[in-house]
């Protein structure tokens, strides 16, 4: 059953009872086990069909941290903050006060009073009646409709609009400074107030497509519109998660086609296509049976299922025809490739998922989900590659085209597998090193500008130039308008919000925070007070002061927005506006808000943070920072265990880790030159980049170990393992990279980003394992030693 | 705090971070009153209700207790040090040294050295007190008199006692609350001599630079209590009062009696000026209302004018050109000595609180939204 070759030096790895047994168990059970695999991919692959797109996105914040439990808890107080749509509807040439702008205005606020999750009390448009103008006379107030109530869209009447407008306080808020758009402002209910139902972001999304944008800019071509808002934003990554399915079909068909060029054997393509497909249905089955459905970020854990399925079957294939080269039958060329590969192959699958699992240590959900689903696929590819992969081979076996492949290729190769051996020669590996240390510098150098956070306008989740990041460019540069904005939350006993201690206070906070860079402006129930007041003494601006009179601030804030006191009057927000999201300016300004709540917090009124996306934002980077080094500590130490486990020699595992660590600093000092900061999105890359790419290192270096216990000096026994596995893993960098590199068009940004770095760590994992490894092994290796240990050993 | 700091590679780059890192004071906030004003850039983009010329200098007066001066016609701007963070309302220097500010809470500001350091000479619980103690005395007066007089007059003079009560007791609750009310207007006539007028009929004396103060309100015919606007002099020597429901208050004497004049006009009078002519005053106020007066307010005259806006303060240029601003960005010149007004809006429509003329015919505007030099229409010059 066995070549004598094949019996000298892999055995030490393990006790030498078990490799038989499970050999024996593996292949005397062919039928009964490939029967259970296809009972098992029916069951998992119908629940894997079923799987559905989750877009919650509760779970991408952090909910352990303080500034997110504060929001939940005051999330019913703040419901009516914050949930709205804005569509500006811009005239591209003229000014609105046409009759044509008019009347398309009028049917687009129709349109939107009419659409599902709507609150249509409180929609505003030059249209609806609750935009009026105010005048103080003698006798008090004067006002009415800004529409003029005899509008006929004559020019009189339009006139009288503009007057109504300027009069209005609405110019930067419902009218643009340059008069050229208006918008249309609708809030949202988070819940259907009738069923009870929550609403559907991507119907809402859509309808606004093409009930609104398609629909009126087809109508009436001078019109150009423009939306933001939350659940626009959540539409649009809802519709992004579609396009992962062309990505899907792509990066199949490029894997299949670079298989079929490297193996020259159709059986060697699409088994292990196949079982690397097998091991996706799985994992989604098995996410379904969990509870889980698909977000963004675990949409993106299937390629990773794939990439690592096939590339591991690679070193199957790759066996297999090595082994049938030397004139085996297929089932005894299966098993010889299973002896070889089993030990080394589960190492990388495990240390795979150990990696993949130290992600649970960060307290945000989606991160989680992500760990739990790369844990789950990396434990099927471990069964499908290893056993469904090997047994199907058993039968069908590599074609002969294929052993002519080898054979003739492998000839072919050797001289430039030869000419790579000097990555071993003593005189060029201290180049190596040297080359290395300078690239350790360069990284170090650049990764200092390292950011924590998203770096760049608009919603980071979206790219730059999206539709709905130009929108809200237009209308942040249009209308006085922010889209990042802090709510810190000031709690006080109930009924006691309108105090004049708490307006002060908030007022005090809020002039300390605009005189804090970053900040925008802000707003707040004192601003209401204040204007009020100076609106009720006959809109004399020395009035615009906070009363100390209870009387008058009650009468102050009568009309104040139902956002700013919630029912019971225990909770008023604060809210900021920023200039940006970058991790700084929110550090600035979350640290002012702490100092100065930590001063002024008492029986009376207590400032939380945070609310608002920027809030949200605060909290993550804060535990992404802290995240990050021990996620880099847990993951480099459980590989490095592992390695350990394996090798058994600190030697061994620096060979492997090293390399590793150098790929993480250059792909920290490539995110801080290209603008990529460490968010949700990009930490995990960190974790899966070196998880999956040590398998490269561990494939090398067992069969480097295995040449030298054979006597071969280092070269040469590098030779003969790049001869055995190096094109196999150089095709492994391929493959993975090649599973994630269509990310890179995601139009979701943090997909894009993360396909950009693991197309990154994947390469620069596997050149660092085949030519930075054996430098390492020129300086750190004692072949005297190792064999003399193997032989105490045996 | 500082474990949000993350030194990861460099210990020097660390040390660096951490000297350019400050952490902002804790402080729990104490009154308005006992709150210096903070030092801000943004002072001279914000809230400004009142601007004068101190000298060369300009100084303007805003929220939060800023005030803020500038040597150059208002290219560039310092922050004075004041002891208070309250919405300031007025400013008048008595000479170009000696000035005044004030505000809500009651507050007088006083600086000796044109702007740049102030100190708190009155709150509005001084303020309060003194009037409730002058009103005290009213009361006693009223009290003797009401004893002497005979009983055909007794029935009014009871009725006058209880306005004078219930005045009293209004002022007493207020005063329990703090001080509530604001002061409006301020004029100096030197270093020593001057009055500030505000909220519900306030106004005070002081002859020796406001070390101490008299309440004058007695001496004003304002028994309802109706807000004190704004207080000057116009050419000639008079002083004159307006404020809410029409009244005009006039002074022959140097303040120390007061008539009031028979006022056309019924609504809020926000401002006064005189025009650079003898006993000729321009009164203006809500809605764009602006009366006329050549003889001390014995008779008046509605300047026309279809602004619509409230007006608040005007000045005179050294030509004679008047130039009035008020809400909605809207300014008022006039080149024939207030006979007619041609009408401007400022395209921002922020409400103009008080403007200065300076070089040429430019004018400082400040207001809503703080300190703009503009062209003679109010258009913002680069």
């Amino acid at each position: 059953m066995s070549n004598p070759n094949h019996d000298r030096g892999e055995h030490y790895l393990t006790t030498p009872k078990a490799e038989p047994f499970l050999e024996r168990l593996i292949f005397n059970n062919r039928a009964v086990i490939l029967i259970g695999f296809l009972i098992l991919t029916a069951f998992l692959g119908y629940n894997a069909v079923k799987i559905q797109p989750d877009a919650s996105f509760e779970r991408m914040i952090p909910l352990e941290h303080p500034y997110v439990i504060n929001m939940l808890d005051h999330r019913n107080d703040l419901e009516n903050l914050g949930n709205f749509v804005r569509i500006a509807v811009e005239t591209k040439t003229g000014d609105i006060f046409s009759p044509e702008y008019m009347e398309t205005l009028k049917q687009i606020t129709d349109e939107v009073f009419y659409l599902n999750g709507v609150d249509r009390s409180g929609l505003k448009t030059l249209w609806t009646s609750n935009v009026r103008w105010v005048e103080v006379t003698e006798q008090g107030f004067q006002g009415g409709n800004v529409i003029p109530d005899d509008y006929d869209g004559s020019p009189a009447s339009l006139e009288q609009l503009r007057q109504n407008i300027l009069r209005s306080n609405e110019v930067g808020r419902l009218v643009s400074d340059n008069f050229q758009s208006t918008i249309v402002y609708a809030p949202l209910y988070e819940k259907n107030p009738e069923t009870g139902e929550p609403l559907d972001y991507a119907t809402f999304s859509r309808e606004l497509e093409e009930k609104i944008r398609n629909k009126y800019e087809a109508q009436n071509p001078n019109i150009k519109i423009h939306i933001v808002g939350f659940a626009k934003k959540v539409g649009d990554l809802i519709e992004g998660i579609g396009s992962i399915a062309w990505f899907a079909g792509i990066t199949i068909l490029l894997t299949t086609l670079l298989l079929f060029w490297y193996s020259r054997c159709i059986t060697g393509t699409l088994v292990p296509v196949f079982t690397s497909i097998v091991a996706v249905f799985l994992q989604l089955g098995a996410l379904r049976l969990l509870g889980y459905g698909l977000d963004p970020y675990s949409v993106l854990v299937p390629f990773l299922v794939f990439a690592i399925g096939i590339s591991h079957g690679v070193q199957i294939v790759n066996a297999m025809a090595v082994e049938a080269a030397k004139g085996f039958d297929a089932i005894t060329a299966a098993r010889l490739a299973f002896r070889a590969l089993y030990i080394p192959g589960m190492l990388a699958l495990i240390s795979d998922a150990f990696g993949f699992l130290t992600l649970f240590f960060i307290e945000i959900d989606v991160i989680r989900d992500l760990a739990i689903a790369a844990g789950l696929g990396v434990a099927f590819v471990i069964i499908t590659n290893l056993v469904l992969h090997v047994l199907i081979m058993s039968y069908l076996g590599i074609s002969k085209g294929g052993v002519r492949h080898v054979q003739n290729h492998g000839e072919k190769q050797d001289r430039k597998w030869r000419l790579m051996s000097y990555f071993a020669h003593p005189g060029v590996a201290p180049i190596s090193l040297l080359i290395a240390v300078v690239g350790l510098g360069l990284g170090l150098y650049y990764k200092q500008d390292l950011k924590v956070g998203d770096l760049d306008q608009g919603a980071p989740e979206l790219r730059a130039d999206s539709r709905y990041n130009l929108d809200n460019a237009y209308i942040i540069d249009n209308y006085s308008t922010s889209a990042d904005v802090l709510v810190v939350m000031v709690k006080t006993p109930a009924e006691q919000c309108t105090q004049y201690n708490v307006l002060r206070a908030m007022d005090s906070l809020q002039w300390e925070l605009q005189n804090t860079p970053g900040v925008q402006s802000s707003a707040s129930l004192a601003d209401v007070s204040k204007i009020v007041t100076k609106a009720l003494n006959e809109g004399n601006w020395k009035w615009y002061e906070i009363s100390r009179n209870q009387t008058i601030i009650n009468a102050s804030i009568r009309e104040a927005p139902s956002g700013l006191i919630n029912t019971k009057c225990s909770l008023t927000p604060v809210l900021v506006f920023l200039e940006d999201h970058k991790a700084e300016t929110l550090e600035t300004v979350v640290e002012r808000v702490e100092v100065f709540a930590e001063a002024n917090s008492n029986d009376n009124h207590t400032f939380l943070l945070a609310a608002g996306n920027a809030g949200v934002e605060a909290a993550t980077n804060e535990v992404i920072a802290n995240a990050k080094d021990m996620m880099l500590i847990l993951v480099y130490s459980v590989v490095s265990l592992l390695c350990f486990a394996t090798f058994r020699s600190i030697r061994a595992v620096l060979c492997i880790v090293v390399p590793l660590g150098l790929t993480s600093i250059l792909c920290e000092a490539i995110m801080a030159v290209s603008g990529i900061g460490i968010k949700v999105a990009t930490l995990p890359v960190i974790a899966l980049g070196v998880g999956i790419g040590v398998d490269y290192g561990i494939y090398i270096y067992s069969k480097l170990e295995k040449y030298l216990l054979e006597g071969k000096t280092l070269q040469d026994a590098y030779f003969e393992t790049l001869r055995s596995t190096g094109k196999a893993v150089m095709f492994t960098g391929v493959t993975l990279g090649l599973g994630v590199v269509t990310w890179i068009f995601s139009p979701i940004k943090f997909q894009a980003d993360m396909g950009f770095l693991l197309f990154f760590m994947f390469l620069w994992n596997m050149i660092g394992a085949i030519w930075l490894l054996p430098a390492l092994a020129r300086f750190l290796l004692r072949p005297d030693q190792m064999i003399a240990t193997a032989r105490a050993a045996k | 705090m500082a474990k949000r700091l993350m030194c990861k590679t460099l210990g020097a780059a660390c040390l660096g971070l951490s000297m350019v890192w400050s952490a902002p004071a804790a402080y729990a906030l104490a009154d308005l009153i006992e709150t210096p004003a903070r030092q801000t850039d943004l002072a001279p983009s914000n809230l400004l209700t009142d601007a004068v010329r101190a000298g060369d200098r300009i100084v303007a007066v805003g929220e939060r207790g800023h005030i803020i001066y500038s040597d150059d016609g208002g290219k560039s701007w310092e922050q004075g040090s004041v002891p208070v963070s309250v919405t300031l309302t007025a400013v008048d220097f008595g000479t170009e040294t000696h000035g005044w500010a004030v505000g809500h809470s009651g507050v007088v500001l006083h600086t000796e050295d044109g702007g740049e350091n102030w100190s708190l000479q009155l709150t509005g619980i001084d303020a309060s007190e003194l009037a409730i103690a002058s009103k005290e005395d009213q009361i006693a007066a009223m009290e003797e008199r009401i004893e002497e007089a005979p009983e055909s007059e007794k029935a009014d003079l009871e009725w006058a006692m209880d306005d004078l009560i219930f005045a009293m007791e209004n002022m007493q609750s207020d005063l329990d609350i703090g001080p509530v009310n604001p002061l409006l207007g301020v004029w100096f006539e030197n270093d020593q001599h001057g009055f500030v007028v505000g909220a519900y009929g306030m106004i005070l004396r002081t002859q020796d630079g406001g070390n101490s103060w008299s309440d004058w309100a007695p001496k004003i015919q304002n028994a309802q209590n109706f807000h004190l606007n704004s207080i000057t002099r116009v050419t000639g020597g008079a002083l004159v009062i307006v404020g809410e429901a029409g009244q005009i208050h006039v002074s022959v004497d140097n303040g120390t009696t007061w008539e009031r004049r028979e006022s056309p006009y019924e609504g809020s009078l926000f401002g006064v000026i005189g025009t650079g002519q003898v006993n000729e005053i321009l009164a203006f106020g809500l809605r764009g209302n602006m009366l006329f007066s050549t003889d001390l307010g014995k008779s008046w005259r509605m300047v026309p004018n279809s602004a619509g806006a409230t007006l608040n303060d005007g000045a005179v240029a050294e030509d004679g050109r008047i130039t009035l601003v008020g809400n909605g960005g809207t300014v008022l010149m006039s080149g024939n000595g207030a006979d007619s007004f041609r009408e401007h809006f400022r395209s921002d429509r922020a409400g103009i609180m008080s403007v200065v003329p300076v070089a040429g015919t430019n004018l400082l505007v400040v207001g809503e939204s703080g300190v703009k030099i503009t062209d003679a229409r109010g258009k913002n010059l680069q």
